[in-house]
């Protein structure tokens, strides 16, 4: 056959594959992983026993929403039971399991992730689509500025550039101006940070080496994982002007596997469907939304892992279908990346409220510095915002002008009125890997 | 953008081929390790293979 594109997709064949024949690929990778959990874990037999659930049941597509999802908890509580520490979780002979990873555990108990060998070379296939859509190819040498520990995020990057065929230099132990040294020194080409990293790297360089990270070094491409600011245009603007790079965004999961990147038209994040079956749902009633631009919560499997499945999870990200990507894959675009998560989307006020769209205000306002500190309180009965922010040390503005201007951009933006703090330039917390901004205090919360 | 006519089907039919190949070796081995780990290591290399290219091929033209 005529495939189109071999040098520019990771598979020409499956990226650009009509959405008939996609859906078709979809459904048998599906009935193959629903089997496969039924047969060999206890935690999916028991899960579909209870709800009255067969793998036989699955006929069409649309059988598909008869699948009972699966919620974080329900791995914590399979793996309290033996073979520690997977418990029921588990679909291999511990003896298979060669790699370990856990959740970060910010809502609670670790989930605990095995893998199999062919596990962890799916998880460098997967990310290996995501690197070869962002441009990232045998010329390219990537730091990687973390220790990369027990959590996998970069341990599937780092590897998934060895297949790609860059050249990986891992920065972790080093503090972050010895890493900027090291990019600087070896001309790195290529760099993956979580968001508040990549600025945070940035103000270092500025302000303790006294180097302009778009000048003084060579990073052509930053990929972004783990916070949401690559798909929030005004952080994404700053890092990439400070860089003078293409920054690009990547969302995957522990649980779940790296399931969604950015391709270079940079108009929102690709699912990739050949290897992921991600499915948009109505928050409050679970009903499959397809329409673009309609607010939904994700819930996905991963058609090939082997080792502890993940099937029609909840994966408790918001986002919501755009339009098809010019770049030509036939993947769908989920517009504006993930717009937060269903646990940090609350009504504050009686108004329906996220906190990313305070960081599109925060960021983009010259005037500020990259951090701030979102704490939502109760006095009395009535909900109260607090915004800590910084005074960008270039700021040549009134605080008096700042706050106002701050003030009617959140107000637009969010409906709500805010009590806004302005703090000493570096005083707030600087975060290495994943920042904590959003602080709700009220009970129940 | 390279365009060029590519047989999946005979590709398809070499990795099902070689697969057959590296579990026949696993057989022969009797359990040397040597053998054994290695041809996990191409097994799961040839899984990824299976996932890009067997398993869509009954769905093309």
């Amino acid at each position: 056959m005529q495939v189109k594109g071999i040098d520019r997709y990771w598979n020409p064949v499956l990226e650009t594959l009509p959405r008939e024949k996609l859906q078709a690929l979809q459904f048998k990778k599906f009935k193959r992983v629903v089997e496969w959990g039924y047969q060999n874990s206890k935690l999916y037999r028991r899960l579909y026993d209870e709800a009255g659930f067969h793998p036989q049941d699955l006929k069409t597509f649309k059988d598909i929403s008869k699948v009972p999802t699966l919620q974080k908890e329900d791995y914590r509580l399979a793996q309290a039971k033996e073979p520690y520490p997977y418990g029921d979780s588990l679909c291999v002979p511990l003896q298979r399991v060669t790699e370990y990873h856990q959740t970060s555990g910010t809502t609670g108990q670790p989930v605990y992730q095995p893998d199999t060998w062919q596990d962890w070379e799916w998880w460098s296939e997967c990310w290996s689509y995501i690197l070869w859509a962002q441009g990232f190819r045998n010329t390219d040498r990537v730091f990687i500025p973390f220790g990369y520990n027990v959590f996998v995020a970069y341990w599937a990057g780092h590897y998934a550039c060895e297949k790609v065929g860059c050249e990986v230099v891992p920065g972790g132990i080093l503090n972050t101006e010895e890493r900027v040294l090291k990019m600087k020194e070896l001309r790195a080409t290529a760099l993956m940070a979580t968001p508040t990293y990549v600025l945070s790297m940035a103000e270092t360089c500025r302000n303790k080496l006294k180097l302009d990270p778009g000048k003084d070094l060579n990073i052509q491409r930053i990929l972004c994982a783990g916070e949401p600011g690559a798909s929030v245009p005004a952080t994404k603007k700053r890092m990439e002007e400070a860089w003078n790079a293409k920054v690009f965004d990547h969302v995957g999961a522990t649980e779940i596997g790296g399931w969604s990147f950015e391709c270079s038209a940079q108009k929102g994040l690709h699912a990739n469907e050949a290897f992921f079956l991600v499915e948009l749902v109505d928050i409050d009633t679970g009903e499959p939304i397809e329409e673009p631009g309609k607010i939904g919560k994700i819930v996905i499997t991963a058609f090939d892992r082997e080792a502890q499945p993940c099937i029609r999870f909840d994966s408790k990200d918001v986002s919501m279908w755009g339009e098809p990507c010019e770049c030509g894959r036939t993947f769908r675009l989920l517009s504006g990346g993930i717009h937060g998560r269903v646990d940090h989307i609350t009504k504050v006020k009686g108004v329906l409220f996220s906190p990313v769209a305070v960081e599109e205000v925060v960021r983009s306002m010259p005037q500020l510095g990259d951090e701030y500190e979102l704490i939502v309180s109760k006095k009395g009965d009535t909900d109260s915002l607090t915004l800590k922010v910084e005074l960008s040390p270039d700021n040549r503005d009134t605080q008096e002008n700042v706050l106002q201007e701050l003030s009617r951009q959140l107000r637009l933006k969010t409906n709500l009125a805010y009590n806004i703090e302005f703090h000493p330039f570096g005083s707030l917390p600087r975060y290495e890997i994943k920042a904590k901004r959003f602080k709700d205090l009220r009970q129940g919360h | 953008m390279v365009t060029a006519e590519v047989d999946l089907k005979e590709m398809d039919k070499i990795i099902k081929d070689v697969k057959a190949k590296i579990l026949r070796l696993v057989e022969i081995s009797k359990g040397m390790q040597c053998v054994d780990r290695n041809c996990d290591r191409i097994l799961a290399s040839l899984k990824m293979l299976e996932l890009n290219i067997s398993d869509v091929v009954e769905f093309l033209d």
